[in-house]
């Protein structure tokens, strides 16, 4: 049997408080009293795609920005494709695609060719490699038309499908996508969830690990579900066994029954 | 290494690219390159004197005394600047993220970014010493490039270890540049920039002559004005690489200190 993908044993994660005024001169120094994760352990097999489920707040985005390396845990290990992601970086590194979820990330004078070639070879990959991936992706996604256009004249769902292109473009074991379809309308988000189902997750060399609020997205794509709230993992199955477990006839009233909230359609949510 | 050089590479043709979309900079600044020369060889002709040229210890004229002063900061500022003003431009237009997520590691992107910066100050002083020569009788001809070259090298292997920590204190604290504001405030005074350190008060000229600057700005109006060669500034040479010698290293041990603690604290990409 294969490795797994993702390896979260007790991870936590704490921040320092804001500090203002002159104390922000202390705020690199001050010790971490804010808990962000509470000793999440889960694993993510290899081809799985995991999705990661809570309201604003609940740790999602921290969570993959710890597995991308660009935060630390404050204790507990995280493994991604047998690399620890504190000693193992850039190990870590050449096996992830992330996709950070923001509509910013580009070059403003470069053309999405440009801006794509460059985080190529930054990758390591060859012209010619990259060059065609980003010519079929773009193809794929109906983004010829905007490839040679400079990024500062595109929509915010063109450049945030680009980013996601970028994350794509060097063919990841691991994909790291936080709310990948928040800013696309409703026919590319379903073109986008279509070809991460079919080009992506059915070749079962490809691990999906990605936040989200949209049900739709989560019951399509996710083999199993994280359900966090306030930075502790409250449940991890299948959703069929999530529903089945609370009792409810769906997703969001099974995440309603484990969290005491009810979630709304940007993303926020009520205590109930 | 080759592969570092390659990716170092990969940043300057990416501000290059970025530069070459805009088309007025390039020709306004070439614009201004020849009022500054302008204004200095006037301000030189109407204070000059037989006195002042007497005081000068090197360049046979004050214009050329000062303007070779006036674009040595210029480079100067360049190896304070460029490392935390590249660190910025990344954070601010959100690049700095997919940037840490690639291959390449921060210290690379960091050099990477300050080489396109760095070479635009230096066209900037060519252009600049260019029109001094041209319309000014500025004496380029009695330059010794080899010396010129080797007080740059030098510098930029003191002063860009200042700059590093200038990006360790922006990783940390969001703003500022405390290494620039000091080295550039207290060197516009102590340094010799336009005026010899001989005139200052004995308490300043103490200061003069514990400042690294005083040292790099002598060895290169020796080089450039009076065609000195290496071996005329191995003092001023060896003070430079001995502060090198301890600002580099210790730079990057301080700047891998704030990068793991931005990590830490989940401030790396904060504004």
């Amino acid at each position: 049997m294969s490795d797994p993908a993702i390896i979260l044993d007790s991870l936590e994660k704490w921040f320092p408080p804001a500090l203002s005024g002159w104390r922000a001169f202390l705020q690199p120094f001050t010790p971490p009293t804010t808990p962000a994760l509470h000793g999440i352990s889960l694993t993510v097999k290899q081809g799985e795609a995991v999705a990661l489920l809570g309201a604003n707040g609940a740790g999602k985005t921290t969570l993959l920005r710890i597995l991308a390396t660009v935060l630390l845990p404050t204790r507990g290990a995280a493994t991604l494709a047998g690399h620890d992601t504190v000693r193992e970086s850039a190990a870590v590194r050449r096996q992830i695609g992330y996709h950070a979820g923001s509509d910013l990330g580009f070059y403003a004078r470069l053309t999405g060719r440009q801006n794509l070639l460059f985080f190529g070879r930054l990758n390591h990959l060859s012209d010619e490699f990259s060059a065609s991936r980003i010519q079929n992706l773009s193809e794929r996604f109906g983004m010829l038309g905007a490839l040679d256009r400079q990024a500062r004249a595109l929509s915010s769902g063109t450049i945030q499908r680009f980013s996601l292109i970028r994350a794509l473009l060097h063919q990841p074991k691991v994909l790291l996508l936080d709310e990948p379809t928040r800013s696309l309308d409703a026919l590319a988000a379903a073109d986008f969830r279509h070809f991460l189902k079919t080009d992506v997750l059915a070749r079962k060399d490809t691990s999906l690990l990605f936040a989200s609020h949209t049900m739709q997205e989560i019951e399509l794509l996710a083999d199993r579900v994280a359900i966090l709230d306030e930075g502790k993992l409250l449940a991890f199955d299948t959703p069929t066994a999530l529903r089945a477990g609370t009792l409810s006839s769906s997703l969001e009233e099974a995440f309603a029954r484990l969290t005491g909230r009810r979630l709304q359609s940007a993303g926020e949510s009520t205590t109930e | 290494m080759r592969r570092i050089l390659q990716d170092i590479f990969l940043f300057f043709q990416r501000d290059l690219r970025i530069a070459s979309t805009y088309r007025s900079p390039f020709i306004l600044e070439t614009v201004e390159a020849l009022f500054g020369a302008a204004m200095f060889y006037y301000v030189a002709r109407f204070v000059d004197s037989p006195a002042l040229r007497e005081a000068l210890p090197q360049g046979k004229t004050y214009f050329a005394y000062s303007l070779a002063g006036f674009v040595f900061f210029d480079y100067l500022n360049a190896a304070l600047d460029t490392f935390d003003r590249s660190l910025l431009e990344a954070r601010d237009a959100g690049t700095l993220e997919p940037l840490l997520v690639t291959q390449v590691s921060l210290p690379v992107i960091l050099i990477g970014s300050a080489f396109y910066p760095f070479a635009a100050t230096m066209l900037r002083i060519a252009v600049y010493l260019g029109w001094a020569a041209a319309f000014f009788s500025f004496p380029l001809g009695a330059a010794n490039w080899p010396a010129v070259f080797a007080v740059l090298l030098a510098t930029l292997l003191a002063f860009s270890g200042l700059g590093v920590l200038s990006a360790a204190y922006l990783l940390l604290f969001k703003r500022g540049n405390p290494a620039k504001w000091f080295i550039l405030g207290v060197s516009s005074v102590t340094g010799g920039m336009l005026f010899p350190v001989g005139i200052l008060p004995p308490w300043l000229q103490i200061v003069a002559h514990l400042n690294p600057v005083t040292y790099a700005m002598d060895a290169m109006r020796g080089a450039l004005l009076n065609g000195e060669g290496i071996l005329s500034h191995g003092r001023p040479l060896l003070v430079l690489l001995a502060f090198a010698a301890v600002i580099l290293p210790s730079s990057v041990v301080i700047f891998s200190w704030a990068l793991r603690r931005t990590k830490v604290t989940g401030t790396l990409t904060h504004r």
